[in-house]
């Protein structure tokens, strides 16, 4: 047992794609990463990194290569299937329409969401408390959702959408939260309101984060810890010091170094 | 005139509730699960032949009707198996089960046809108890009615329910659904066997009302499934679990009601299924047409 | 935009309008009789003779169920009981749909009619079912064992609202007019539904005959009537001959594709209905469906006049041989001129 109470273990993990062919891929290469209760990584990297394979991994979404071990809390969970793997792993996707039920209100979402991991019964699935519950974790946002849950969630737009998974993917509690660029798909307005309701349930719920971005000024001025991918590896991992008035210029210069390569990502550069 | 529209009605109603519970099936599995679930013509008719052969050899009507339900939650888990386990696509598993029980159905039934004239059925019994011929319209209804009651009510609990949820959730974003931590291979076992129950519950209905099982009386039940479900949904365009069911049973009695109408009109007897094609379609074609008038947005097509 | 939507609505009302005609026309209230009109007594007009209300009803269209209706509607005829004149006759085809013919078993209970023609066993089962606890008369006809049907209690007794005519035949005769025309054959083959308790109960029998005319029976199955081509042609170098059993699927739907089978590949077909043989089979020691429906007439006929059905037991089938040598020849035999002349019915082109 470490001293450093790790929440999250990742050892040895590759995962190659379509092996055996012309389009055999490394996606990621023999990844080792110890994330500590309350750590909020900053994922970076160029495309092709790795970096949603890597939160895929961990939410199971498919098994690493023999030999790799995920660890939450000190229990294996290597190999286990995506639902299980849900017990853990709480999610934010891209796309808003993947992490919610747009036929169903937001009540109900918020009633499967809360369950996360649990067995399900036959008790009913939403009740006065469940209720409660849904609008005290609803209020703080701001948005007013918290009056409307019985609207169908694709009447919601995908701010709104977002903000709701975002809150499906934590009210349970999860040991790990994993944004995949949860705001990319958002105007800029949008972005802004969520990236700071990301903000404050991360702070309030102390949750364990871990999230991939395009935007290198995001990814330094949000999160304790930065982590950069290339090609499958880590390159650069700062903590909370190191990573603290950098600028993207730094950045630049650091994964140079640790590549070897010239940095030459125009979107990443570009981003504002 | 006045008992003419009475009849046509009356027995309209009835086949609605016996169909709408075909109708509730299939709701299950293609709109809940979204899970194209063609066992139906089978297990329909395995309900039926099962119920029978039971009656035949002397158990208690009901009784025999609780048996159907539990061969049809058998079949209905069977297709559910060759989906989760064998990975065959749900078409595939619902045709080969569909193709597979007309043999099992003439193994249980002991031939192709099980006479029911002489026995004491379901329809008897409450006949006894109101009083009245067992062939009349009332006591057809009284049955049916009860048992769509006990299903509407059963199931608009069940669907509200953690479990029932996830089901539903299953059919609206499957990838949601697992990443929440739900087996959804677990909800589409439940998911068709609660259908495939359903509809053999129908089958053993019909078959004591009709006085006879055969093993061709399912031939046709999947489409009349679906043609309900579809009907249902634009003629009513429910929200919500409750009038979702509703719905159901309502798209089964208006195509019933077309049948009926189109046959009683007594065109000549190749024309009557033309007649119910086009009368469908006249009514589908009203909702369209009353937008097209008030110029109206009108919604893309769906396929399905 | 405006004219596509015009030419919608415009045929929509015209094949409803047209749709409903004839329901208008059922519900225009019958005419008084007009009275005499030199009557200038108090003596009322005499009462309008009773127009009779037979429905008949049958599960399928082939050609020896259609015989049966014809000849039901020609021996009430001969009997004094003619359509249009005496006679409402209420005719209804179920397409082959099972619920179709529930409900028009339910229309006709409704209709309450004098007497119901139901054609064909699953016709006969529900009718009867719908009609429990009224008394109206049903007779049935083309129904194979009436007894496991639950329609008579048994063969020599009819039900107190029930009796008919089965098309019943004898197997012997059936096997022993095919070797009349081919005394050399040993395997004889056959195809049918195993779905139509009708058809299996033959084919249960003839394996039980076969074996006293040293013949092996071999036999093809087809669910559907999409199956009886892929039947018939599994039987091809098989068998000798074929022998089709009265089958809704084999012998009535799909006899056009046995047929084929038999003149494709000269393997002659026998048939045990005298619609089948018309088709263009050999010939067979047939059921004759048009004498069957008579007898169900003639039957209808009797209780209109005032007998009771339960004083009517159920009858069998008689069988007449009929022959067809234009087809014997396209399927490759010659019929025997013996068997020819005793024929008692014989096709000609």
């Amino acid at each position: 047992m470490s001293e450093n109470k790790s929440l999250l273990q990742l050892r040895g993990i590759t995962k190659i794609f379509s092996r055996g062919t012309i389009d055999e891929v490394n996606a990621l290469d023999n990844i080792n990463l110890d994330v500590n209760a309350e750590d909020y990584i900053t994922i970076i990297g160029s495309n092709g990194a790795g970096k949603t394979t890597m939160l895929n991994v961990v939410a199971g979404v498919f098994p690493p290569e023999r030999g790799g071990k995920i660890i939450v809390n000190g229990i294996d969970i290597t190999g286990l299937s995506e639902y299980k793997h849900a017990a853990y792993v709480g999610r934010v996707y891209q796309d808003p329409n993947i992490g919610t039920a747009a036929k169903m209100t937001i009540e109900e979402n918020l009633a499967m969401a809360v369950l996360r991991g649990q067995t399900r019964g036959l008790r009913a699935a939403s009740n006065k408390q469940r209720r409660e519950l849904f609008h005290s974790a609803l209020a703080p946002l701001g948005l007013g959702l918290e009056d409307r849950l019985n609207a169908l969630v694709g009447t919601l737009s995908s701010g709104q959408r977002q903000a709701v998974a975002l809150v499906m993917a934590t009210i349970s509690k999860p040991a790990l939260l994993l944004l995949d660029e949860h705001i990319a798909n958002l105007d800029p307005k949008t972005a802004q309101i969520v990236l700071e309701l990301t903000e404050m349930i991360v702070k309030k719920e102390k949750m364990t984060t871990m999230m991939v971005t395009h935007n290198m000024e995001l990814a330094l001025r949000y999160g304790s810890r930065l982590i950069m991918m290339h090609e499958g590896k880590i390159v650069v991992d700062l903590n909370e010091e190191q990573k603290a008035g950098l600028t993207i210029n730094d950045l630049v210069s650091a994964f140079e170094k640790a590549s070897g390569r010239r940095f030459i990502e125009d979107k990443i550069l570009l981003r504002r | 005139m006045l008992d003419v529209v009475s009849g046509i009605l009356s027995f309209s109603f009835y086949e609605g509730l016996v169909f709408g519970l075909v109708a509730i099936g299939v709701y299950l599995t293609l709109r809940v699960l979204a899970f194209p679930d063609l066992t139906v013509d089978g297990s329909y008719t395995l309900g039926g032949g099962m119920a029978a052969v039971l009656i035949v050899a002397g158990v208690h009507p009901f009784l025999a009707m609780l048996a159907a339900i539990g061969v049809g939650l058998c079949a209905g888990l069977v297709t559910g198996l060759l989906n989760t386990k064998l990975r065959l696509p749900a078409l595939l598993a619902g045709i080969l089960m569909m193709v597979g029980l007309w043999s099992v159905n003439l193994r249980v039934m002991g031939g192709a046809n099980v006479s029911l004239l002489r026995e004491v059925t379901a329809f008897d019994k409450v006949a006894e108890l109101l009083g009245l011929r067992s062939g009349s319209i009332v006591v057809s209804i009284t049955v049916a009615l009860v048992l769509a009651v006990i299903v509407f009510f059963v199931l608009n609990w069940f669907l509200r329910t953690e479990i029932g949820l996830s089901l539903r959730a299953c059919g609206d974003n499957e990838q949601m659904v697992r990443s929440l931590g739900v087996d959804t291979d677990k909800n589409i076992l439940l998911g068709c066997s609660i259908s495939n129950g359903l509809v053999a519950l129908a089958g053993a209905m019909v078959a004591q009302g009709q006085g006879f099982a055969d093993v061709g009386m399912g031939i046709g039940m999947i489409v009349m499934g679906l043609a309900s479900v579809i009907i249902g949904e634009a003629l009513f365009r429910p929200r919500g679990v409750a009038r979702l069911l509703v719905a159901a049973v309502g798209g089964a009695f208006v195509y019933r009601l077309f049948i009926t109408v189109a046959l009683r009109l007594g065109m000549a007897p190749g024309d009557l299924k033309l007649i119910t094609a086009v009368l469908v379609i006249i009514a589908l074609a009203i909702p369209f047409i009353q937008k097209k008038l008030r110029r109206e947005w009108i919604p893309p097509a769906v396929r399905w | 935009m405006k004219k596509n939507l015009l030419i919608i609505l415009g045929s929509s009302l015209l094949i409803l309008v047209m749709a409903l005609m004839p329901f208008f026309g059922a519900c225009a209230p019958e005419e008084p009789p007009p009275p005499p009109p030199e009557e200038e007594e108090e003596e009322p007009p005499p009462p309008p003779p009773k127009v009779y209300k037979v429905c008949i009803s049958q599960i399928v269209t082939h050609p020896d169920l259609d015989s049966n209706r014809q000849g039901i509607m020609d021996a009430m005829a001969e009997e004094g009981f003619i359509e249009g004149e005496n006679v409402d006759f209420i005719i209804r085809n179920a397409q082959g749909d099972m619920t179709v013919a529930v409900s028009i078993a339910d229309y006709y209970v409704s209709l309450k009619p004098d007497i119901i023609h139901a054609i064909t066993t699953p016709m006969a089962q529900t009718t009867v079912a719908a009609a429990e606890g009224t008394d109206i008369s049903i007779i049935f006809s083309s129904v194979t064992d009436p007894v496991t049907a639950g329609l008579v209690p048994s063969w020599t007794e009819a039900a107190p609202n029930v009796t008919g005519v089965s098309d019943w035949f004898e197997m012997p005769p059936q096997v022993e007019f095919v070797l009349s025309v081919l005394p050399d054959i040993k395997i004889l083959g056959t195809a049918y539904n195993p779905g139509e308790v009708n058809a299996a109960v033959q084919i249960e029998i003839l394996n039980d005959v076969a074996p006293d005319y040293g013949l092996t029976i071999v036999e093809a199955t087809a669910a559907t009537t999409a199956d009886v081509y892929a039947a018939g042609m599994s039987l091809v170098g098989r068998c000798d001959a074929v022998w089709i059993p009265t089958c809704n699927t084999v012998g009535g739907v799909g006899i056009e594709s046995i047929i084929k089978v038999g003149e494709e590949h000269q393997l002659p077909i026998f048939g045990s209905a005298v619609g089948m043989v018309e088709t263009g089979l050999v010939g067979g020691a047939s059921c004759d469906y048009y004498w069957i429906g008579k007898q169900a007439g003639y039957m209808a006929a009797r209780i209109l006049k005032g007998e009771s059905p339960a004083d009517i037991p159920p009858m069998k089938s008689a069988v007449s041989t009929v022959v067809y040598p234009a087809a014997a020849e396209r399927m490759g035999i010659t019929i025997p001129q013996a068997v020819i002349d005793e024929a008692d019915i014989v096709i000609e082109e």
